[in-house]
């Protein structure tokens, strides 16, 4: 699998024309694109896929588990979900107080910029598959650190379906070559972009005031507990913070306890020490390294002395902090505790407002409701129990937005008179 | 300070003092003095159920609080008044948050003292004046890095006729100066003048490679050097082989494997470790090396991998006795090929793991960060 089409430069007059060239063409049917991706997914089953991660570092089990993530996401059954559910179009209709109907059609937003993140395996290759379902020419400027996964894939779309060539091009630049960069971001209708504020930032300078932004940032989630929670709920928290590394956008960081009583914060905080340290048996570290980490940060925060409580244990560490504010956690398996009392979750999360993602609810039952209530109120936009945090299902709107929906728009069209 | 001056300006900063209890009884001493001098400092080691007095044998220097240099990273620590701090040095902090060290007199003293008689040990002290190369960036009004201080330090080490720079000040930023760089070395290869190379070893081996490429063998002017301090990673994460890094030195520019110095240092340790030409870094009479378990900060057995950590009693202005860094190292007892007897250290690693970038840090950067 060579990257023919992975180019370190853009070549505006040149680009240009091959975009000209796709837009006039006929129009890109969501059916190949789903037909290609199938095709792609029944292959992915082949050993050499999985032995292709492994040779770019991925553990085998990870690698496993990602390809068989990657093949229900390419999968025909789940494409053709995600489009009839997200790109639904109205259709011919008569408005209210009009006499001619009207057709409204969904149609692609035309050239997409797609500025990718790379902390996720293949997510520039999955942000462009979106981009094709929705009929878009698609530009990707790959992540500085990026591993050739998504290039390769993209590749071997392309070979079982050559329609979809003409609308997808490949950048290797790096983000100091504003030149080139501002270049894409003119020849495209939207930039999508994923990643840090930085990345953000970088985009929103660049794009001119014609062009549209859509932005995947980065989010913070994290897990809302009753004192007395019971121990399977707690136990699924634990799973997600072992399971996950605490590296995603859903990842829990910590744990909100509802009481303003930081005497059980710190009961809670013992307790939840104890089924993370049982969880973390099953996730052993990779290596020294990341154990020496966790007990620096640790060890650090303990000489720092205060308020804080900080259990260092086998493999984790939980640490009981006084003040109801959202960090993120130091990774590496180490979670916090603070308190939160309900009738203060609004007022305590308005300062992270467009930054909240998933809560994980292990409350009991009376005050689940309201809790769930208060957070989708306070900016969150999925609520789960511990365990399904960072779990997807098909379908599942990403921070809060049905993506193909974001790379259409819904055009009005005057039919011919009907007299 | 007397009994300091004794263990810090020896000639030879190899050899163990003739007094052997010198080392144990300054240590006690200073801790004695953080605690007199310093509240958090003495706040530590009251929680931590420790008193200097329990110092009664160097087997004990391993109970002393040991210190972690992320701990500088977010808090402040002095033990004299800050008017009294003569120099201030910041650490390059790779996830922003820096180190701010702050020397007395009487430590910066010491130091400077201390660091002469090393250099001059290692000979890389010398009268004769030399043309410098600084694989690194130009020091400037806009730029407070740790690491173009240190270089532009180093260029002080013997008189300095030019200094080129690698990364060159355009006044709003840095440029790379690649045939600025080529056209200086051809230039000094042939006048009299010996040439240093002072920067990081990965900057180095682009420069020889862009040299090989090129063809160009020089045979640079006696007592040339390279001095070289910092991490040995290639950019693309792979370690570059020393040996085949050696010899490329040798066969572009002429200087022999004796004349490339290895430094290690670390800003909340203000010292100075050379790798011999077996390649490990001999401690000095004036520090001590403890291994520490990654979890339990316990000392290790030489030959097992750990945090690397420090003791020593240079100096008073701020509690840096007992350091833990992050780099993972492992010691050994001593009997060294190249003649040294003192034990020494290897570095295998840093702690944590380069290259991950998660979601919900970079949520926090626009939240405001960590405090601290």
């Amino acid at each position: 699998m060579d990257d023919l089409f992975v180019k370190s430069k853009a070549d505006a007059e040149k680009l240009k024309k091959r975009i000209a060239a796709a837009l006039s063409g006929p129009a890109l049917k969501s059916e190949t694109v789903i037909n290609a991706c199938g095709r792609l997914s029944d292959e992915l089953a082949a050993p050499e896929y999985t032995a292709m991660l492994e040779a770019l570092g991925i553990p085998g089990s990870k690698a496993s588990a990602e390809i068989a993530a990657a093949r229900r996401m390419l999968s025909r059954e789940y494409l053709s979900y995600r489009v009839s559910r997200e790109l639904q179009s109205p259709g011919v209709f008569t408005p209210l107080f009009c006499e001619r109907p009207v057709r409204q059609e969904r149609m692609p937003l035309g050239v997409l910029l797609h500025v990718s993140a790379g902390n996720v395996d293949a997510l520039p290759a999955f942000s462009v598959i979106e981009g094709l379902l929705a009929g878009n020419v698609n530009l990707l400027k790959l992540p500085r650190e990026d591993n050739g996964l998504s290039a390769a894939i993209l590749n071997s779309l392309c070979e079982t379906e050559p329609k979809l060539a003409p609308y997808i091009e490949i950048f290797d630049v790096p983000s100091t070559d504003t030149g080139s960069l501002e270049a894409l971001c003119g020849l495209a209708d939207a930039v999508v972009v994923w990643g840090g504020d930085e990345a953000v930032k970088a985009v929103r300078r660049l794009a001119g005031p014609g062009t549209k932004l859509i932005e995947w940032g980065h989010k913070l989630s994290f897990a809302y507990a009753s004192p007395d929670a019971d121990e399977s709920a707690l136990s699924g928290i634990a799973e997600n913070i072992c399971a996950t590394d605490q590296l995603f956008c859903s990842s829990c960081q910590g744990i909100f306890v509802d009481t303003d009583d930081f005497g059980r914060v710190l009961e809670f905080a013992e307790r939840f020490a104890d089924v993370l340290e049982n969880a973390a048996k099953g996730y052993p570290p990779s290596d020294m390294r990341v154990t020496a980490q966790r007990t620096l940060e640790a060890y650090t925060e303990q000489l720092e002395g205060g308020d804080k409580r900080v259990l260092l244990r086998d493999g984790c560490c939980v640490t009981a902090y006084r003040e109801s504010v959202l960090l993120p956690a130091h990774g590496f398996k180490s979670c916090w505790v603070r308190p939160l009392p309900r009738g203060e979750i609004l007022t305590a999360m308005l300062p992270y407002r467009g930054r909240l993602q998933t809560v994980g609810l292990a409350c009991r039952e009376d005050a689940r409701d309201e809790a769930a209530e208060l957070f989708l109120r306070a900016g969150a936009v999925r609520i789960t129990d511990g365990r399904s945090m960072s779990e997807e299902y098909c379908g599942l709107p990403h921070d809060g937005e049905l993506p193909l929906q974001r790379y259409t728009k819904v055009v009005s069209v005057e039919t011919a008179g009907i007299e | 300070m007397e009994k300091r001056r004794k263990l810090f300006l020896k000639r030879d900063p190899y050899r163990a003092p003739r007094d052997s209890g010198l080392f144990l009884r300054s240590v006690r001493e200073l801790a004695e003095y953080h605690t007199a001098n310093c509240e958090g400092y003495a706040r530590i080691l009251r929680e931590r159920g420790f008193d200097p007095a329990m110092l009664k044998t160097e087997d004990d220097l391993y109970k002393l609080p040991v210190l972690p240099t992320l701990f500088f990273k977010r808090n402040r620590l002095f033990s004299v008044p800050e008017k009294k701090l003569k120099v201030l040095a910041t650490s390059s902090g790779t996830s922003g948050s820096k180190s701010v060290v702050g020397l007395d007199g009487r430590s910066l003293f010491l130091g400077v003292g201390m660091m002469i008689r090393f250099f001059l040990y290692h000979r890389v002290l010398s009268p004769v004046p030399v043309n410098y190369i600084v694989l690194g960036y130009e020091p400037s009004a806009h730029n407070d890095m740790g690491a173009a201080k240190t270089a532009y330090g180093t260029t002080k080490f013997a008189p300095a006729l030019k200094r080129v720079y690698a990364l060159r000040d355009t006044g709003a930023g840095y440029e790379p100066d690649p045939e600025g760089v080529y056209e200086a070395l051809m230039r000094f290869s042939k006048g009299p003048f010996p040439v240093r190379f002072v920067g990081f070893p990965a900057y180095m081996y682009f420069l020889a490679d862009a040299l090989k490429k090129r063809g160009v063998s020089l045979k640079l002017p006696r007592g040339s050097k390279i001095l070289l301090g910092g991490g040995w990673k290639r950019f693309a994460g792979e370690e570059i082989d020393r040996g085949e890094f050696y010899e490329l030195i040798e066969k572009t520019l002429g200087i022999k494997r004796e004349n490339c110095l290895e430094f290690y240092s670390a800003v909340e340790h203000p010292m100075a470790y050379v790798k011999c030409r077996e390649g490990h870094f001999h401690i000095p009479a004036y520090s001590r090396v403890i291994i520490r378990n990654v979890s339990t900060l316990e000392p290790v057995e030489d030959g097992s991998e750990g945090l690397l950590s420090f003791i020593c009693p240079l100096v008073t202005s701020m509690p840096l006795l007992s350091v833990v860094t992050d780099d993972i190292a492992v010691r050994h007892g001593g009997g060294c090929a190249c003649g040294l007897n003192t034990p020494y250290f290897d570095l295998k690693g840093r702690a944590g793991v380069k290259g991950i970038k998660t979601c919900a840090a970079s949520a926090a950067e626009l939240i405001g960060g960590r405090d601290g």
